[in-house]
């Protein structure tokens, strides 16, 4: 599903030259759940925001359901974004001035889909989260683990086949953290929604299928 | 998109109302400002309906005249044919303070069947006086020595003060102000002057003929001159004049220069008005300019994320721009709504197309001032990458 070969990432100032990303091949199968570990500053969120597009490689090859990502314009990899892929952040990212269901619509509005479909689809998402009885509520009205389901609701609510979670579960506490590792499983297990996963918890990345680490930018296994 | 934008925008209503008081304060200094150049700029294009060109006027403050009426006509004759008799003077007229062109107005009322119109320019004139300006009769016709045996006093007046006072109706002949002791018959109809300056609106004017007694005080001639007479000769005017008005002072003016005076006098307003509305125009836009730019700074995550979810760097220009758009139109509905009541109310006494003429050209600067002022922001938020915003927040 996602496949990165000899990836190079080199953050560049005027002074210093920093290699966050050394020679990273990756594999990611369909219907995959992969963790990735490693100590702060290793390249963990560098690598997932190479994987999400978000950010472009100094070197190396990204190819997602077997197209090639490098030669895409910011308009096609808007789109692919927004086809394909699914984000989740550690701190959530909702926009604190829409309410949940507004906030969960986000990704469509910038599909071709109407306001009624929008919102229909909208509450599937959040039914699926268990936060329907919170639509009308506005972000800072929620608990961190409601808030962080709200942003699974958003980041499954255009059906994406993969879902990058960068620490999802990193601001939370053992609890909530668990409540949203199991939705992220039934994803997994029910949609066979591919997911690579950013954490630095080890119980949450052993209930993954499969565990990737980094260190100082390199695979160490 | 619209209806995101609008919750966008109505969620943080607390944030958007100063910049939409701002919005709103500008559009109404700028539809004052518009109001007064559409008010100008409409009347400068109407015609002046008379020639000033080769006119100059002859002031004459005399120290004493001769008392009786018949001594002043003989003095004022004698004075007419004298000028009249240098070669470069086609026409020479008499006529009150109020020449064309001066600081002097003199007005006056009408009645006709209950119908009482005020603040007519009234100008008392002699015969000559429609030569001299070669105003245009629209019927009847001007003063002449057949007025001497009438009944009533003759008068011309303007077609607008005929459209006031008879609508559609015919003029000529009808007699006003029948119950007073001087009623009055309309001779004559001329095209309406503009007599104050190229800036000046159309307004009701009447002319009276000139009698002996109005002698008495008339301090004013104006004389057309034939085209290409220049200095030289008004020497010489100013010599035969002090020969046969001794005592008197004698001033000759060309309405050319008078038309330029009178015109700066009216543009000297409007231009530091225009200053003054360019200056708060600058505030806001920078104001505009500066709060968008903050936004953007305020929202790098959301920008982030929305290219994160699928935006391309396009959509996320064209959400500030939109944005901005959104706030300045309901700035501009309650702008519109304080500004229909000028023609509504009819607030000032001009008319309704100047002010509707001013509302739509101050809406679309304002607009036009926004899409400035959101553009460049706009583009920066664009070329925010999503990963560093995302990273930064």
């Amino acid at each position: 599903m996602i496949q990165l070969q000899n990836i190079e990432k080199v953050y560049r100032t005027s002074a210093v030259e920093t290699l966050a990303l050394n020679n990273v091949n990756l594999n990611v199968n369909k219907g995959e759940f992969l963790s990735i570990m490693g100590p702060s500053g290793c390249g963990k969120s560098t690598l997932l925001n190479i994987m999400g597009l978000l950010d472009a490689p100094s070197k190396g090859e990204v190819r997602i359901d077997n197209e090639a990502t490098t030669s895409l314009s910011d308009k096609q990899m808007a789109h692919f974004r927004n086809k394909k892929l699914g984000f989740i952040f550690q701190s959530y990212h909702l926009i604190n001035d829409l309410r949940v269901l507004d906030n969960v619509e986000l990704p469509l509005l910038y599909r071709n889909s109407n306001a009624k479909e929008r919102t229909r689809l909208a509450k599937a998402a959040l039914e699926k989260v268990g936060l329907s009885n919170r639509m009308k509520h506005f972000p800072n009205q929620l608990s961190g683990g409601q808030k962080q389901r709200v942003a699974i609701a958003r980041a499954i609510v255009g059906e994406p086949e993969i879902i990058l979670a960068d620490e999802p579960t990193g601001n939370l506490d053992s609890a909530m953290g668990n409540e949203i590792m199991d939705i992220l499983l039934e994803l997994n297990n029910i949609d066979k929604t591919t997911i690579v996963m950013v954490t630095h918890d080890e119980h949450m990345a052993r209930r993954t299928h499969r565990l990737v680490r980094l260190f100082d930018g390199s695979q160490v296994s | 998109m619209f209806t995101h934008l609008f919750k966008l925008i109505w969620n943080k209503k607390k944030q958007n109302f100063m910049l939409m008081l701002e919005i709103l304060v500008s559009f109404l200094v700028i539809f004052a400002v518009f109001t007064m150049l559409v008010y100008y700029y409409k009347n400068y294009r109407k015609p002046m309906n008379f020639e000033y060109d080769q006119v100059w006027s002859i002031g004459f403050k005399m120290q004493d005249r001769p008392q009786s009426n018949d001594s002043l006509y003989v003095f004022f004759e004698a004075l007419k044919n004298q000028v009249k008799s240098m070669p470069e003077v086609e026409q020479l007229s008499f006529s009150g303070h109020n020449i064309p062109f001066s600081m002097s107005t003199s007005q006056n009322s009408l009645d006709y069947e209950g119908r009482h119109v005020r603040s007519i320019h009234d100008y008392t004139v002699s015969d000559d006086h429609a030569k001299v300006l070669k105003l245009s009769l629209v019927s009847g016709r001007w003063f002449s020595k057949e007025d001497d045996a009438s009944r009533y006093q003759p008068i011309v007046i303007s077609e607008f003060l005929k459209d006031k006072l008879f609508g559609t109706g015919e003029a000529v002949g009808q007699v006003l102000d029948k119950e007073s002791d001087h009623p009055r018959r309309i001779v004559g109809v001329v095209k309406d002057i503009k007599d104050h300056g190229d800036y000046q609106a159309i307004e009701s004017a009447m002319f009276r003929r000139a009698d002996t007694n109005a002698l008495r005080w008339m301090e004013q001639a104006l004389i057309r001159v034939k085209p290409g007479t220049g200095v030289a000769f008004e020497g010489r005017l100013y010599k035969a004049l002090a020969s046969h008005l001794t005592n008197a002072t004698i001033e000759i003016e060309h309405l050319t220069n008078k038309r330029q005076a009178k015109n700066s006098m009216t543009l000297v307003p409007i231009i530091i008005m225009m200053v003054v509305a360019g200056f708060l125009v600058i505030n806001v836009a920078l104001g505009l300019f500066g709060v968008l730019w903050y936004n953007i700074n305020r929202r790098k995550a959301e920008i982030g994320l929305r290219r994160a979810i699928g935006a391309p760097a396009g959509s996320i220009s064209r959400q500030l721009v939109s944005e901005a758009m959104v706030l300045a139109t309901l700035a501009l509905i309650v702008g519109c709504f304080f500004a229909v009541q000028f023609p509504l109310l009819n607030v000032f006494d001009l008319p309704a197309s100047v002010y509707i003429y001013a509302i739509v050209l101050a809406v679309l600067f304002v607009y036009l001032l926004v899409i400035i002022c959101s553009l460049y922001p706009g583009k920066q938020a664009a070329a925010i990458y999503p990963a560093v915003a995302l990273h930064e927040d």
